[in-house]
């Protein structure tokens, strides 16, 4: 005969982060099930993930995207393991975790999209006329004509090619990484870098505003 | 040899032109990108000027924030 306690709860309450540092640590069946519930976890978050950016890979099925969601999961568990020693409970740890799971779901969904396509690394920008226009065409023209002669004189040769590699043919900072054999921090600070370059020499011609809150230290 | 480009919209020129400083790499995005979500959702006024600009400037790393922040909002 088995007795309800009535004041157990329906519904168990999500393990504290604490529990979750302690049982993933554990070598016995506690750690295993914190193992099982990480994974389902991270699981969440890939397909989310997966789910949201599925627009990028219009000929994949519903098998396809969920295998890159368990291979995701995967990747993300091995890595959270990897650093779980870093965790400083500066957010909760579910939360924590889902950003792995993030990361890993995205890089495999825009690399798996780009993986036939060839990277375009044009070296320079050619607008092309589109003539006569209206008044304020014209002036969104001159900018976009000073922005090409900037790109042209004020970068160097990496930064034009990273710059309008990602911003110009739009190819996703990881899969540019991949190609080029860098990492994402190192293209996005030559980003950052040619960036300041350009809004330099545009506020220097008079063509672009310092913005407001810039001009008082 | 690529093809011409038609035009920068202005939403390219935009991005050419973000001005994205104070520097914050993609490390330490990700490092804080957790804590910005949770703050954010809890307090629509939470300023973090650095990983605004990031944001701002980083398609990937706003695209994640996003879903992290769709994730929490969901499980709330």
């Amino acid at each position: 005969m088995t007795t309800v306690n009535p004041t157990t709860p329906d519904v168990v309450p999500p393990p504290s982060d604490d529990t979750w540092l302690t049982d993933l640590r554990d070598d016995g069946s506690a750690g295993e099930q914190a193992l099982g519930r990480l994974r389902e976890l991270l699981l969440r978050a890939t397909r989310h993930q997966v789910w949201r950016l599925r627009d990028l890979l219009p000929g994949a099925g519903a098998g396809e995207l969920e295998d890159l969601a368990q291979q995701s999961a995967n990747d993300a568990l091995i890595a959270v393991l990897r650093q779980l020693g870093t965790f400083e409970g500066r957010s909760r740890f579910t939360t924590w975790a889902y950003k792995f799971g993030i990361l890993h779901a995205g890089v495999a969904v825009r690399r798996q999209a780009w993986r036939h396509r060839e990277v375009p690394l044009p070296d320079t920008l050619n607008l092309v006329d589109t003539g006569p226009t209206p008044d304020a065409v014209s002036e969104a023209s001159q900018l976009a004509r000073a922005v090409e002669a900037s790109i042209a004189s004020e970068l160097t040769p990496h930064q034009r090619r990273v710059v309008l590699a990602l911003l110009v043919e739009e190819v996703p900072i990881d899969v540019l990484a991949d190609r080029l054999g860098s990492t994402r921090n190192a293209l996005y600070k030559t980003l950052h870098d040619a960036r300041h370059r350009l809004r330099t020499a545009l506020i220097d011609s008079g063509l672009l505003e310092i913005r407001p809150d810039r001009r008082t230290p | 040899m690529t093809e011409p480009t038609r035009g920068l919209s202005a939403e390219k020129i935009n991005s050419l032109l973000a001005d994205t400083s104070p520097y914050l790499s993609c490390d330490d995005c990700f490092a804080r990108i957790d804590e910005y979500v949770e703050r954010s959702i809890a307090d629509p006024g939470h300023e973090d000027p650095a990983m605004k600009a990031h944001l701002a400037g980083c398609g990937a790393c706003a695209e994640e924030a996003e879903t992290l922040r769709e994730l929490l909002s969901a499980s709330s």
